[in-house]
């Protein structure tokens, strides 16, 4: 059908899935260390939230989005702290972090803006579009990977990055090592504890990029939970991509091409509540591909 | 005498959920202090808009009502050492079943509600047991698709309500169910006032279920799961049967808080007006406070309750936003997270005094 | 002299796993290091390798005294260690295995490629062929271990500590375990193997210790001794006098045909290996040897909790073949785990509720539990075992390891059943709760009961035992009427001694043990 013809469904795909790659390549980082990190969705919607809250104090995007990294790095510290130092129980604390992400954000969204719901300053600046010289004037391709804005492009070049630094420095090989035989690692001198303080406040920071991708980058506006359970998706994301930076990416292709084609779809007959739910769907089945080993073990079902 | 060291017990397991909660309400002083408002007047006007008068009080036993039965169902499950995040869908699917039920039964009216409250356990059951069945035949993570399976039912049940069940004779903005015949609907307890039956249900749910887990084999079998499942495998518990049943009654009671809302607030199936104030995640948080206690998440259901009913006094007569209670909420399941390990702090610095290198 | 290890003393509490040791290796020697469990020969080598600190004693290497924190320093001063349990990276090549740590870099980049060098150039230089490339979860078991020694190599170890090495080889990889640490001490390496298989080591070490209950037996060279004599030392008591009634045995209630149970990915030798044998009502049968060769896996697929890969079990004459545990606890069967606290309690559970398991079905009405009769049950045998707990209300986890013990054995013998395994039932239990234990299976056994007691203790076999199995290596290496036992044979086998095979590495049939035979001349 000429809908999949349209170019602009692929543009919007690529700036869709930017939240969910960013929140995936901190996922990838948590769990490569054996942290099953299920606050991606609340250090997210801090993100956002303290986005557009930077954004209202400085004036100025980039301090926004400075804003939004810290104000998610110290939460993502919280979880770091129970979690690896108090030795807490990592789902019951990320789950505890998004209740406290939501409670917070929508009290501050109260408190700071005096609006209920949602938030939209019509005069606030948001992330701008760049236009990339010679790749957007590529005839057809050049109107998708052109014009987005700066952490669109932020996320892939960090996938990228990221699957370098995992795969090609020592550092990397270290962090690998210490999630695969912790005791191992451990044994060879290698710091668990550091290690895996560092991986949460990545993911930390990570989720902050998200949340001012998703405040910021199309709209400038914050709902209250806007994420929408796109840290979970991360986390199947996560999953699909087999824990590989590369793989996470086209993991998050896929479901940010669902989630632009839902939209697009409410256009035509069919309704949007099946059009919304596409993603989640498409994620459920998606999970019956890849076997939570990890999750496994914890039952005690590896045999 | 045995009497009383179980009371010196029970005390002794409120120490933590009284400590968290007291730092809850200092984390939500500091919220208070950082809007510019009043500690005392802040807190004295939830103290009012929770308690404060007949009124108030009925206000806040009705709000509890879907929080404590939706607790309860998660506790079972954590009890069980499941992971059942999917309260919100069942809810969802629970008050739809119900409202179709009350709606379309060709029945007497006392035995359209008691269907209809049969209907929306049987829904909130089936589509938990949908999760648990993944689990058991496929190896899927319970934790994640129970959280996906929640957005699923938010927008089926949306549809259904936005399309073939939608009362078209109203204003068209609303997506909403026809309302449902005065003589189905639950009895209000007391005139005037909003609390109906489901609360009375919903108390008898937490008894209950504090007897069965306390004094029945099904019960012993679950609380010996949650807590070492190899040795309820060893001593012959099946954890595919166990699951099956569990997933089946947590879903049933979010199912039934959902449908108890229907026929006893709503009167009819309105779309989003069930995840609009939170039920779902409250009855979680009951469950997490109160460590999966029946009657202690009862209690921390009838808390929470207090605490947002509260929260719209203060906003009533305050300048403080009524989200002051998510604050506090979020502020208390935090600190309750954190004092697993405090127990556990203590026995790795025995373990380490015994010479072993780090 | 290379290392010297004088009066190293290690307590726990009370108790002394290590108790004035002396021990000393020379420049390119093998020696090695022999006991039964518990022995402290695991302990001493934790001390050399920094893992523990030593109560009293010191540590000279090269006349030097040397001061051992943690792991990091032992590699720095040149000692080595390969665990039993392997310290290797599954998903990583054989490269980055040897590597980690000290890895080749350039900038912050690893630099693979001289990683694989390296690896070819150890590999070749010592004469253990690998392959730099191959992922360590593809490798069988015996390269795996090569490669866990080349990583101590590359890391500049000059003694090398190796921890029950042939536990996890077949015999061919044994062969070559043998042939490589001939061929590095000859070339000035020197090695410490902890070991309870004497015939493997014998033909490869220079000097034998032997610990037994903390303390060195003797020291010898190998050529001046033999397995015979070695086992003696290793196992050395007295024979315990039988105090018990003489068996009656009945009709068979444990049938065990062919029982085989594999490895895990990559392992080649099976962790049960076609095991026979019956047990009959009347008669406690007792599973000797040293923990490790099979005993955990024997338990775990007869009670249910382990998958069966060949064989037949059949349980009161019926065949109960990969039944789950809630079906053969029905069929008549109760075991006492091994490990206490994985399987056997919950221990943030009352006392009452960890002694109700498997009793709910007689202490119940229409699904109701009858708490009043799980307590009064509990009550009399905290009476009867004379377990230490305030009362059935406390938490099970606040009881000692040995009370703890006392009740799951109370509880498991308490159903009558037809069949009780009882796995390791008194270890880490004090002198006076292993009484009660034991006079709680021998009354079992003068009922009717049919016991299957595996035990890595000796003593034990030897105290309760009407038939005495040993279990060597995933087979049964033999079996003795308890009147015609003695401790000599049993230590014999559970080393991996066998009659026909003394020197069976220069026989060219290393380390197999044909138990089969023997047991089967024995009837």
């Amino acid at each position: 059908m000429e809908l999949l013809l349209d170019v602009s469904l692929y543009g919007s795909t690529l700036r869709m899935i930017a939240p969910i790659l960013l929140a995936a390549l901190g996922g990838v980082i948590c769990a490569r260390v054996g942290i099953f990190n299920v606050g991606l969705e609340g250090l997210m919607l801090t993100g956002a939230f303290a986005a557009i809250t930077g954004n209202h104090l400085f004036g100025d995007v980039w301090l926004a989005v400075l804003f939004a990294v810290i104000c998610s790095g110290l939460m993502s510290l919280i979880l770091a702290w129970l979690t690896i130092g108090l030795n807490a129980n990592m789902i019951v604390v990320g789950v505890a972090l998004n209740f406290l992400a939501s409670g917070l954000t929508t009290y501050c969204l109260s408190a700071i803006f005096h609006v209920k719901g949602s938030y939209y300053d019509p005069g606030m600046a948001g992330l701008p579009k760049w236009d990339i010289p010679l790749v957007g004037d590529i005839p057809g391709v050049g109107g998708i990977l052109s014009g987005h804005s700066p952490l669109v492009y932020v996320a892939f070049v960090l996938a990228f990055v990221l699957q370098f630094f995992l795969f090609k420095t020592v550092k990397g090989f270290r962090l690998l090592a210490a999630g695969e035989h912790p005791e191992g690692a451990r044994s060879l001198g290698i710091r668990i504890d550091r290690i895996r303080y560092w991986a949460v406040l990545a993911s930390g920071v990570l989720c902050g990029l998200a949340g001012a991708q998703l405040s910021l980058g199309q709209v400038t506006q914050f709902t209250e939970g806007m994420t929408a359970g796109r840290g979970f998706i991360a986390l199947v994301a996560v999953m699909l991509g087999q824990n590989h930076p590369l793989g996470v990416m086209l993991a998050s292709l896929l479901f940010g091409f669902m989630d632009a084609l839902s939209i697009r779809l409410q256009g035509y007959a069919l309704p949007t509540q099946f059009t919304m739910a596409l993603p989640y769907v498409m994620t459920l089945a998606a999970m019956f591909l890849f076997k939570d080993r990890a999750y496994l073990r914890q039952t005690g079902r590896i045999d | 005498m045995r009497i009383l060291r179980r009371l010196a017990d029970s005390l002794r397991g409120l120490v933590h959920p009284l400590a968290a909660l007291a730092a809850g309400l200092a984390a939500g002083a500091v919220a208070v202090i950082a809007v510019g408002g009043s500690v005392g007047e802040t807190y004295a006007e939830m103290w009012k808009g929770a308690f404060g008068s007949f009124y108030y009080l009925t206000n806040t036993l009705a709000r509890s009502t879907p929080i404590m039965l939706i607790g309860l169902g998660v506790a079972l499950a954590f009890r069980a050492g499941f992971f059942n995040l999917g309260a919100e869908g069942q809810l969802l699917f629970g008050a739809l079943a119900a409202a179709v039920a009350a709606l379309y039964l060709p029945a007497p009216p006392a035995l359209a509600m008691i269907a209809a409250l049969v209907a929306g356990i049987i829904a909130g059951g089936a589509w938990s047991l949908l999760a648990g069945w993944l689990d058991v035949r496929f190896r899927l993570n319970l934790l994640v698709s129970t959280l996906l399976l929640n957005y699923i039912a938010i927008y089926v049940c949306s549809y259904f309500v936005s399309f073939p069940l939608k009362d078209t004779s109203g204003s068209a903005a609303i997506n909403q169910t026809n309302m449902i015949d005065r003589a189905v609907w639950l009895p209000k307890l007391f005139k005037g006032m909003s609390v109906h039956a489901g609360f009375v249900l919903a108390a008898a749910a937490a008894v209950l279920l504090f007897l069965v887990l306390r004094h029945t084999v099904a019960g012993y079998h679950l609380r010996m799961h949650g807590s070492n499942p190899l040795f309820a495998l060893y001593g012959g518990v099946r954890r595919g049967r166990l699951m099956a049943w569990t997933m089946l009654a947590s879903g049933g009671f979010a199912g039934l808080a959902g449908a108890v809302e229907v026929l006893g607030t709503q009167y009819r199936y309105i779309d989003n007006a069930l995840t609009a104030p939170g039920y779902a995640w409250s009855g979680i948080m009951a469950a997490l406070l109160a460590n999966s206690h029946p009657l202690g998440t009862a209690a921390a259901a009838l808390l929470l309750a207090a605490l947002q009913t509260g929260g719209m006094g203060v906003e009533r007569n305050t300048e403080v936003p009524l989200e002051i209670a998510s604050v506090i909420q979020a502020a208390i399941i935090l600190f309750i997270s954190a004092r697993f390990t405090r127990a556990l702090l203590k026995r790795r610095k025995a373990r380490a005094a015994d010479g072993t290198a780090a | 002299m290379l290392l010297q290890m004088e009066k190293i003393t290690k307590l726990y509490g009370d108790v002394a796993a290590n108790a004035g040791v002396d021990f000393t290796l020379e420049e390119g020697e093998v020696h090695a290091l022999v006991g039964e469990n518990g022995a402290g020969k695991t302990t001493l080598m934790r001390i050399l390798y920094g893992e523990e600190t030593p109560t009293s004693g010191t540590i000279r290497l090269r006349g030097k005294e040397l001061v051992l924190r943690s792991p990091e320093d032992a590699i720095r001063a040149g000692i080595g260690m390969v665990h039993q349990h392997f310290m290797l990276f599954p998903s990583f090549t054989v490269a980055e295995n040897i590597v980690i740590g000290r890895e080749p870099r350039s900038g912050i980049l690893f630099d693979r490629k001289k990683a694989a060098e390296e690896a070819a150039r150890l590999s070749a230089e010592y004469g253990m062929p690998v392959d730099p490339h191959r992922r360590i979860a593809d490798c069988p078991v015996g390269i795996q271990q090569r490669v866990e020694i080349l990583k101590v190599l590359y890391q500049g170890a000059d003694i090398i500590i190796l921890d029950e090495p042939s536990a996890v080889l077949t015999p061919p990889e044994v062969k070559e375990l043998l042939a490589a640490i001939r061929g590095l001490a000859r070339r000035g390496k020197s090695f410490i193997l902890i070991t309870h298989k004497l015939q493997e080591m014998m033909d490869v070490s220079d000097r034998i210790t032997v610990l037994r209950d903390g303390r060195v037996v003797a020291t010898v060279r190998a050529a001046d001794t033999n397995v015979d004599e070695l086992s003696r030392l290793m196992v050395g008591r007295e024979l315990v006098p039988l105090e018990k009634r003489p068996a009656r045995p009945g009709d068979p209630v444990l049938e065990v045909e062919g029982l085989t149970v594999r490895g895990g990915r990559g392992k080649a030798k099976p962790l049960l290996d076609g095991v026979t044998f019956t047990v009959r009502a009347g008669e406690i049968v007792g599973v000797a040897g040293v923990s490790g060769n099979g005993q955990t896996e024997l338990v775990e697929a007869i009670a249910g909790l382990r998958r069966i890969d060949a064989g037949r079990i059949r349980l009161c004459g019926r065949d109960v073949t990969g039944a789950d545990a809630r079906d053969l606890r029905r069929h008549g069967l109760a075991h006492i785990p091994e490990d206490r606290y994985r399987w056997g309690s919950a221990k943030e559970e009352s006392v009452a509720d960890n002694a109700a398991m498997g009793h709910t079905d007689s202490a119940k009405r229409s699904g109701f539990l009858l708490r009043g009769r799980l307590r009064r049950m509990a009550e009399a045998w905290i009476a009867g075992f004379k377990i230490k707990a305030e009362s059935p209300a406390v938490k099970a986890g606040s009881l000692s390891g040995g009370n703890l013990q006392k009740l799951i054995a109370a509880r498991e013998l308490a159903h009558g059943s037809p069949l009780v395994i009882a796995a390791e039932p008194t270890r880490g239990v004090d002198i006076g709760a292993m009484e009660i234990i034991h006079a709680g299976l021998l009354k079992r056994r003068d009922e009717g009961g049919a016991i299957l007691l595996v035990s890595s203790e000796l003593t034990e076999i030897l105290k309760l035992s009407d038939r005495i199995l040993v279990l060597y290596e995933g087979r049964i290496a033999g079996e003795f009427r308890a009147d015609e036992a003695t401790e000599e044979a049993i230590g014999r086998l559970m080393a991996g001694v066998t009659d026909h095979a003394e020197h069976a590495v220069s026989a060219g049939r290393a380390g197999r043990s044909d138990g089969a035979d023997l047991a089967a001349s024995r009837g």
